[in-house]
């Protein structure tokens, strides 16, 4: 006979003293800091310095540290906030980012924020852009057009002079004008957060037990209104301590989980897919901290704007919001999937999330073609019922563990 | 481990109500026995340490150290069962525990403490379909437990008195709430308890054979979960199948309990684990869950 496992018989040694239990309590603090407090101390520590919110997908974070600015990804209120006035400026049949932001907004939760930059994720948050501006005339934002055209000499050269008007537009609010030096240092230390947080992918893929994706998640959102320095060492404390757990090893399927890039889903959600035995070694929630499949290249005399407007161009990981050709989408998932190792994918997307919902039927039929079973569900950021998830979550991850198949 | 050629193999389903648990001597396949269970009642208590307890107990009875089993599964909350191996989903367990309970089992009808489900199998236990009760607690035993305890009836002698029942008295077939009211009525207007109870039995079943139908369910059903064990309700849904079977012949159902059906998520889960363990063992991964 082959040597069988030994399940112990008391609650596992990770349940007792997890030494993650420090780094996870602060960012959950951080996380659940509503009215941003984490930026209101930031902006007491430096007088005279912008904060500036951005909405998801992606923003080049490291143009505004180079600014002395603060960054602060905006992810919508999640489950936390009733939305009363925010429902009444936007339509029914769109998602929920939107309106929570509005809602966040209206009761003064973002009022830390100087600005706010909207970045080119769909026509939604275009409009969001243009409700911001007619609620808050006084105060700065602007739309971030990204290019689709990814040759060099057009979306390129559009891209940097985008980059170049906004640096323009802050120095007016207040910023510190933008230095090359200080550019490649923000570069260099937004490098070093995303080799934390591919070290954090890498072993979360390698011992899915060790790295729960729901734990992974909050410690990466956690970075929202931090600098990449200060977000850089939460990652490596906490991967360091998730290293010295005692762990108990489940027999659990491995999923990727993908569509979530821009309104998240509860936590809770997250960690209903993993209750019902799915291991999520790969996702792309909060797209924004991984939209670059690489490092920002720097080099000596390098225009830092233009590096940045490269990286966008050559490194963007290919997403929904990004206008490239179907097939390669659908092969970078399941280029994604096989380095995953993993045995089936689950689309979460956001109701009315037209970018998601609209690449779906592409990538089922790439993943179809590979074999790779999948299933897919819909939430909005305040989901509360999860139980048909739960059910839906369970029979896939039984179907694939017993059967291999989706059904 | 094994006993001989044998795996010996524990399925735990915590549930909202009670914690069961199946040790099972198998080959990984249909060839299995039961050697021992146990039903342990939450009453308040931490699940995590009820499900330990109901564990400790069932190893005991069935004589093997937790060390020798080779797949600890959990179903129902598996949240509470730290210790275990792996996790199935309670509609695969249910289904591949009715299966062993009755090889003829086509559906299962799983009749818990908070939900119902109808869950259509093929003849290796495969779920084929499924569908629940939604929010609404009418279909479900914890509604039957608060028609109780307005009645002063004990649970366990619910089954009895209405199958004693000569006029049962309908109620509201939608709602809980509405169906609670009515049972007020019922009192003030002198009926007798049986035949509430019958009533309450009807409403519930024909709830549920719709909950079937809508799954395509036909053949052999086999009750699980708690209310499984209530004659009265096997009785109401025995004699709704038997009424429709006039005009839908072709697709009549025939509704089955057996003793154990309480305990059909821990057996499918245990089963399930010997399978799965023997997958990993063809696939050379079994230190995967190790």
């Amino acid at each position: 006979m082959t040597a069988t496992p030994t399940p112990p018989l008391s609650p596992p040694p990770a349940a007792m003293a997890d030494p993650a239990a420090g780094p996870l309590a602060e960012a959950r603090r951080l996380v659940e800091d509503r009215s941003l407090d984490t930026v209101r101390a930031w902006k007491a520590a430096h007088p005279g310095a912008l904060a500036i919110g951005h909405l998801p997908i992606y923003v080049p974070r490291p143009l505004l540290e180079a600014m002395d600015c603060l960054p602060v990804a905006l992810f919508g209120g999640g489950d936390q906030v009733d939305i009363i006035r925010g429902d009444s400026y936007f339509q029914s049949y769109i998602c929920h980012l939107p309106r929570s932001t509005v809602e966040l907004a209206l009761a003064g939760d973002l009022d830390a924020l100087d600005g706010v930059l909207f970045p080119a994720i769909c026509d939604v948050v275009r409009n969001l852009g243009g409700m911001w501006k007619l609620l808050f005339p006084d105060r700065y934002s602007s739309y971030l057009d990204l290019p689709q055209n990814l040759d060099p000499a057009l979306g390129g050269r559009f891209y940097a002079d985008e980059l170049r008007r906004i640096t323009r537009e802050l120095v007016a609010r207040g910023a510190t004008p933008l230095a090359e030096r200080a550019l490649a240092a923000a570069i260099a230390r937004e490098n070093a957060r995303r080799d934390a947080l591919f070290a954090l992918d890498a072993l979360r893929r390698r011992q899915p037990w060790r790295v729960p994706a729901s734990e992974a998640y909050l410690v990466a959102r956690a970075g929202a209104a931090l600098p990449a320095a200060d977000h850089r060492a939460l990652l490596q404390a906490y991967l360091n301590a998730a290293l010295q757990r005692a762990v108990h090893r489940y027999d659990n399927v491995r999923v990727v989980v993908t569509g979530a890039f821009c309104e998240q889903p509860p936590l809770e959600l997250i960690r209903t897919l993993e209750l019902a035995g799915c291991d999520i070694v790969d996702d792309d929630f909060q797209l924004g901290w991984r939209y670059l499949e690489g490092p920002i290249p720097t080099g000596a005399g390098a225009d830092g704007i233009e590096v940045l407007a490269r990286a966008y161009l050559d490194l963007g990981t290919a997403t929904a919001s990004r206008y490239i050709g179907e097939e390669e989408k659908g092969a970078a998932l399941v280029r994604r999937v096989r380095r995953a190792g993993a045995e089936g994918v689950i689309f979460a997307a956001a109701s009315f999330c037209d970018p998601a919902l609209l690449d779906q039927p592409m990538l089922e039929a790439a993943l179809g073609a590979a074999g790779i079973p999948f299933t897919s569900l819909k939430f909005s950021e305040n989901t509360g019922q999860l139980q048909v998830i739960r059910e839906q979550a369970g029979a896939f991850s039984d179907a694939v563990k017993l059967w291999g198949s989706a059904a | 481990m094994s006993d001989g050629t044998r795996l010996l193999t524990a399925g735990i389903d915590p549930g909202a109500s009670a914690v069961k648990v199946a040790v099972v001597a198998s080959d990984g396949g249909d060839a299995a026995e039961v050697r021992a269970t146990a039903v342990e009642r939450i009453r308040r208590r931490g699940v995590r340490e009820v499900a330990t307890r109901a564990f400790e107990q069932a190893c005991a009875a069935a004589g093997v150290e937790p060390a020798q089993l080779a797949y600890v599964a959990s179903t129902g909350d598996g949240d509470a069962v730290a210790f275990r191996t792996g996790h199935f989903y309670s509609m695969t367990t249910h289904g591949r525990g009715a299966l062993f309970l009755d090889p003829d089992a086509r559906a299962v009808l799983d009749i818990g403490a908070l939900h119902a489900r109808g869950i259509r199998v093929d003849e290796r236990g495969r779920v084929l379909g499924h569908r629940m009760t939604s929010q609404c607690a009418s279909g479900t035993g914890q509604f039957l437990e608060n028609i109780a305890r307005y009645l002063g009836v004990p649970l366990d002698d619910v089954g009895a008195l209405s199958l004693a029942a000569t006029s049962p008295e309908k109620v509201s077939g939608i709602c809980a709430v509405l169906a609670e009211t009515d049972v007020i009525n019922m009192v003030s207007r002198g009926i007798t308890t049986p035949d509430i109870l019958k009533g309450i039995h009807q409403s519930i079943a024909g709830r549920l054979v719709l909950l079937l139908r809508s799954i395509g369910a036909q053949g052999v059903v086999v009750l699980t979960g708690g209310l499984a064990r209530d004659p009265g309700m096997v009785a109401a849904l025995r004699e709704l199948a038997e009424a429709e079977r006039a005009r839908r012949a072709d697709t009549a159902l025939d509704i089955r309990a057996h003793p154990d059906s309480m305990l059909a998520g821990a057996i499918g889960a245990a089963l399930l684990g010997a399978y799965r363990h023997r997958q990993l063992e063809r696939a050379g991964r079994v230190e995967r869950v190790a």
